[in-house]
């Protein structure tokens, strides 16, 4: 998927200007970047949920080899989790027995097993983000696109959903593109990062690319040599982006940072 | 002591407080305390209750009653849904129903009685017809409410997973509306007994609002507050119905 030269702005707003990050097949990439900077923006654009005011989306495959996945997960309450994860099957045709029958293997694959009959309300946040992880993995998308997916989690329920939608996507060659607040998390999971300026009229500011070797464990990817002075550098890069001396242009009124 | 304090027995707590209010007023009554006219003993309601069961006299009435509030009472809910629907997703004819829903809404719908009875003449017709606009603003509102406030990431992650406009009322839009009649389901059984009621009461020949309008003519406060007991059983035997169906439906809240 390629995304070029995207401007966008909220009722004359501007937001982005001629923002560009590519995703190669197979590839994870994460977006970073101050809060309010436009990533978000940046992945609705790209999902063809928002309309750029300028530049083009060039997605490279058809839209159904697309998943997503939102931060506030958005379950169907009154479907249980079976019925959940089985309806974009059930959009695409697929028999209604069928469906259930490969919504309950999905729920196996991420640890659900006896959960198929549950409403979302009677599963806990980490079970829910589950749910609708294996709802799109159900479909078999080859490129994801997520946007703080995890941001609900508490860190030990986090890392273990993250350890194994890494082990899915490395399995399935699944194409990543995540927006993260958590430059950790970026880079141990990361084959490339972009860091968005500070905005408004935000743009990519820079591209790190990272050769941690995979299959990757979160953990031990913290240990490869080159993880602490990239964190390093992604950090003061976001740090002088947030304080208004960064590549980026040049910031006004009130500064928040988005590093946890 | 202590253990009957505890909530569990709240029922029995109520039912003998009920039944010490009773006991005092069949006594104050025998004292001759209250006239029997303007407050007649337990005893005597209770008489006057059996012995419009024992003549058969009361189905008819009961029959008519019914009649009028369920059917106003599903013409309401359909017709609140049907225009909630519309409303909130044409621009063009919410411009035209949201006024008229509102006047509607704003007025005691109850004064529309006489006018009905003069369009409608005395029978069915005119007591469906109240309890029809009593119901339907109602449900009308609730339905407008629920699918203009639609939950958006819903509706998005329908849209993303590739669902299309089917998809959307039928995992959406349906279960939302349906969730919001349901929760005011007991809301709308009480307007269309009302309607029916009051319908009776203000010109009829049949039904227990009739016989309520008989029984205040020959001032027989017996019969009347039996009556009012009547309609109170019957409502509360309809509303635990419509529990059970919210129960059922509503497994996932
Ligand atoms: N629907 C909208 N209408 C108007 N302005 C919006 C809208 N959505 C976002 N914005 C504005 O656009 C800017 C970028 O928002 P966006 O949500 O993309 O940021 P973000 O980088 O995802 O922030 P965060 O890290 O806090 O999630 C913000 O200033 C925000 O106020
Ligand atoms: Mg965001």
């Amino acid at each position: 998927m390629r995304v070029s030269n995207v401007s966008l702005s909220y009722g004359g707003e501007p937001v982005l200007e001629g923002a560009s990050l590519k995703v190669g097949s197979g590839q994870f990439v994460s977006l970073v970047g101050p809060s309010g900077s436009g990533k978000s923006s940046l992945l609705r654009v790209a999902m063809g949920l928002q309309k750029p005011f300028a530049g083009s989306v060039d997605l490279e495959l058809p839209k159904s080899d697309i998943g997503i996945l939102f931060q506030d997960d958005a379950l169907l309450p009154w479907r249980t989790a079976r019925q959940n994860v089985s309806l974009g099957l059930r959009f695409r045709g697929m028999a209604k027995q069928q469906a259930l029958q490969k919504a309950d293997e999905w729920l196996a694959k991420l640890g659900l097993e006896g959960f198929e009959d549950r409403y979302p309300r009677h599963l806990s946040g980490g079970q829910r983000k589950r749910v609708a992880l294996a709802q799109v993995l159900a479909l078999e998308p080859k490129l994801l696109l997520m946007d703080e997916p995890f941001a609900s989690l508490d860190a030990i329920v986090r890392t273990k959903v993250i350890q194994d939608v890494v082990q899915l996507v490395e399995r399935e060659k699944i194409a990543v593109l995540l927006v993260t607040h958590d430059l950790e998390e970026a880079i141990s999971l990361s084959d490339v990062v972009y860091l968005l300026s500070q905005g408004p009229r935000a743009r990519i500011s820079n591209e790190y690319k990272i050769s941690i070797p995979r299959p990757r464990d979160l953990v031990r990817a913290r240990l490869h040599p080159s993880y602490a002075p990239l964190l390093e550098k992604l950090w003061n890069d976001l740090s002088d982006e947030v304080q208004g001396n960064g590549n980026g242009h040049v910031a006004k009124g009130p500064i928040y940072m988005a590093a946890e | 002591m202590r253990t009957l304090l505890h909530p569990r027995y709240a029922l029995l707590r109520q039912l003998a407080t009920l039944g010490i209010v009773i006991a005092f007023w069949e006594y104050a009554g025998t004292l001759g305390w209250l006239n029997p006219l303007y407050m007649p003993r337990p005893s005597a309601i209770g008489i006057a209750l059996r012995d419009l069961f024992l003549d058969g006299r009361i189905w008819p009435h009961m029959q008519a009653t019914f009649t009028a509030a369920l059917g106003g009472l599903l013409l309401g809910v359909l017709a609140g849904i049907v225009l909630g629907i519309v409303a909130a997703l044409v621009c063009l004819l919410s411009e035209l129903i949201e006024p008229i829903m509102l006047v509607l809404n704003a007025i005691p719908r109850v004064i529309l009685a006489p006018l009905f009875i003069i369009w409608f003449g005395i029978g069915l017709g005119s007591k469906i017809a109240l309890s029809f606009v009593l119901v339907a603003v109602v449900i009308f509102f609730n339905v407008f409410g629920a699918v203009k406030n639609v939950d958006r990431r819903l509706v998005e992650r329908i849209v993303t997973l590739g669902g299309g406009r089917w998809s959307l009322l039928r995992q959406v839009y349906l279960p939302s509306i349906t969730a919001s009649v349901l929760q005011n389901l007991k809301v709308a059984i009480g307007f269309a007994f009302t309607g029916a009621v009051v319908g009776e009461f203000v010109g009829a020949s049949r039904g227990l609002g009739y016989l309520i309008s008989f029984a205040q003519s020959t001032y027989n406060a017996a019969l009347m507050i039996a009556l009012v007991l009547l309609i109170l059983v019957v409502v509360l035997v309809i509303f635990a119905l419509a529990n059970q169906a919210e129960k059922r439906l509503m497994q996932w809240r």
